[in-house]
């Protein structure tokens, strides 16, 4: 049974000064009213926080009374800054039952209400006990891999630099997206550091934000070709290699196998970039390009608007602003709005027939992957 | 010089993992089939890092290092001293619920 995405509903992530649930809505609404208002007999909801004024929000009821989605089906899922990817996977494979007919996907995040400690603590919830037991946080694992990374293939931290400039100049061209203004390289190198070699411009911001996705049966320019997860250990010390996500590999084969496609067919992608650097790492864990080959795809430019491959033409997470659960589904959504044609300013130079989002759940330790497009591609 | 401690381990049974601490399962298959030994505490830092932006409970700056012990195995430690290049030898020691490592300042 074929599913499609038949409308993509995003308000401006950023600071923001609604609530979690007037977030959710909002979204929910712009995607209602691309289909219609046609009737949703299923709600899928995603936080990772569900952080309301008053603690955790109870989202899904709420998100069902305000949206007046009472005699729908639902489910809330939470897998960290995955929840957005897992949201969605979980939507089709819902509608591929057959027992429903039209989805309304939400993922959704209140961030910027609480202090840079608060979130710290609450976003290294994804990581392992002992190792936040040791006082690490995201920034300060992310550095460890980006390091290794560094070391690997005789690199500095230019390469990461790098990565920040481009997503920050594709966020300009995206009005949805936190940050509206390109920074260079120097910009960069010069911001404050946050957990070495990783400074302020390589990490993703503290964003308010909410995406929501109409998914149906049918066929249309975003068919849901295939999909694919994969799981890691938790721990880094647990895992073989930290140059590359061992996650986002198992979910790609299993995706472009789904798909019967190779990666030679993408034709524009969205990236997991929480930090600037595992953007490289996810572009070669796609089999976009070999291991350590991903900065010279930077350099080059061949990951621009007009590129061989355009990669997070919506600013990625670095641009676009990371509220957690949010991101990979606007990763998503931005795959469906450019091969539909809605992208607007942030189109690609050509209008896409296959592209491929990646959503990742803390260091990768559960990632997703999904390709959508047209069958007739 | 780096004195020739050792540091608890331990080693699977079932699938010859080895790991630590060694108070629990086995990470890898969940065996609690798991005997205890000893490898030298000397370890080579991989990678080290300081945090400008730590998490409640810690100052900064907070420094973390993984380090590669006998055998291929790997730990999180809590540096105490300045940020050590990676190949560094350093020895781990295990503290209540964490694992320590001292560094030399740099030269």
């Amino acid at each position: 049974m074929s599913v499609h995405i038949s409308s993509v509903g995003m308000g401006r992530f950023g600071k923001r000064p609604e609530g979690l649930i007037d977030l959710a809505a909002e979204a929910a609404s712009l995607a209602l009213e691309g289909v219609g208002r046609k009737p949703i007999d299923l709600l899928v909801a995603g936080s990772m926080f569900a952080q309301g004024p008053q603690g955790r929000e109870a989202l899904l009821p709420r998100l069902a009374g305000r949206l007046g989605l009472e005699s729908a089906a639902g489910f809330r899922v939470d897998s960290s800054s995955g929840t957005g990817g897992m949201a969605f996977h979980n939507a089709v494979l819902a509608l591929e039952t057959g027992r429903f007919d039209r989805a309304l996907v939400v993922a959704a995040e209140k961030m910027t209400d609480r202090s840079t400690a608060e979130i710290t603590k609450d976003l290294a919830a994804s990581l392992h006990m002992s190792e936040v037991a040791a006082g690490a946080t995201m920034p300060g694992l992310a550095a460890i891999v980006t390091q290794r990374y560094l070391q690997r293939y005789s690199l500095t931290t230019a390469v990461c630099d790098l990565a920040t400039v481009h997503a920050r100049s594709m966020a300009v061209a995206n009005p949805n997206a936190h940050f509206q203004k390109a920074v260079t390289a120097e910009d960069v190198a010069a911001s404050r550091p946050v957990a070495l070699p990783l400074r302020l411009l390589h990490c993703s911001a503290i964003s308010d934000g909410a995406t929501a996705l109409v998914v149906e049966k049918g066929t249309g320019p975003a068919t849901v070709l295939g999909l694919g997860q994969g799981f890691d250990a938790l721990r880094l010390v647990d895992r073989e290699e930290l140059t590359t996500f061992a996650a986002t590999r198992l979910a790609a084969r299993r995706a472009y196998e789904a798909a019967h496609l190779t990666r030679k067919e993408l034709n524009v992608v969205e990236v997991h970039d929480a930090f600037s650097p595992f953007s490289l790492i996810h572009i070669e864990d796609l089999g976009i390009c070999g291991p350590g080959e991903s900065p010279h795809w930077f350099e080059k430019g061949w990951v621009g608007r007009d590129g061989r491959l355009p990669v997070n033409p919506s600013g990625g997470v670095i641009g676009r602003g990371h509220p957690v659960a949010a991101s990979g589904l606007a990763e998503i959504g931005e795959v469906a709005l450019q091969l539909r044609g809605e992208a607007g300013r942030h189109a690609i130079a050509t209008r896409p027939k296959i592209g491929l989002a990646h959503a990742m759940s803390g260091i990768a330790s559960h990632n997703f992957v999904t390709i959508l497009g047209s069958k007739t591609a | 010089m780096i004195a020739g401690t050792t540091l608890e381990l331990s080693l699977c049974h079932a699938c010859q993992t080895r790991y630590l601490p060694c108070d629990g399962p086995c990470p890898k298959c969940g065996s609690s089939d798991c005997a205890e030994y000893f490898t030298s505490a000397v370890g080579r830092v991989l990678a080290a890092t300081e945090l400008h932006y730590p998490a409640s409970g810690w100052h900064a700056p907070h420094r973390l290092a993984l380090i590669e012990l006998a055998d291929s195995v790997r730990v999180l430690v809590i540096l105490d001293g300045a940020l050590p290049a990676p190949g560094t030898l350093v020895e781990v020691r295990h503290d209540k619920d964490v694992y320590r490592a001292k560094s030399e300042p740099a030269r």
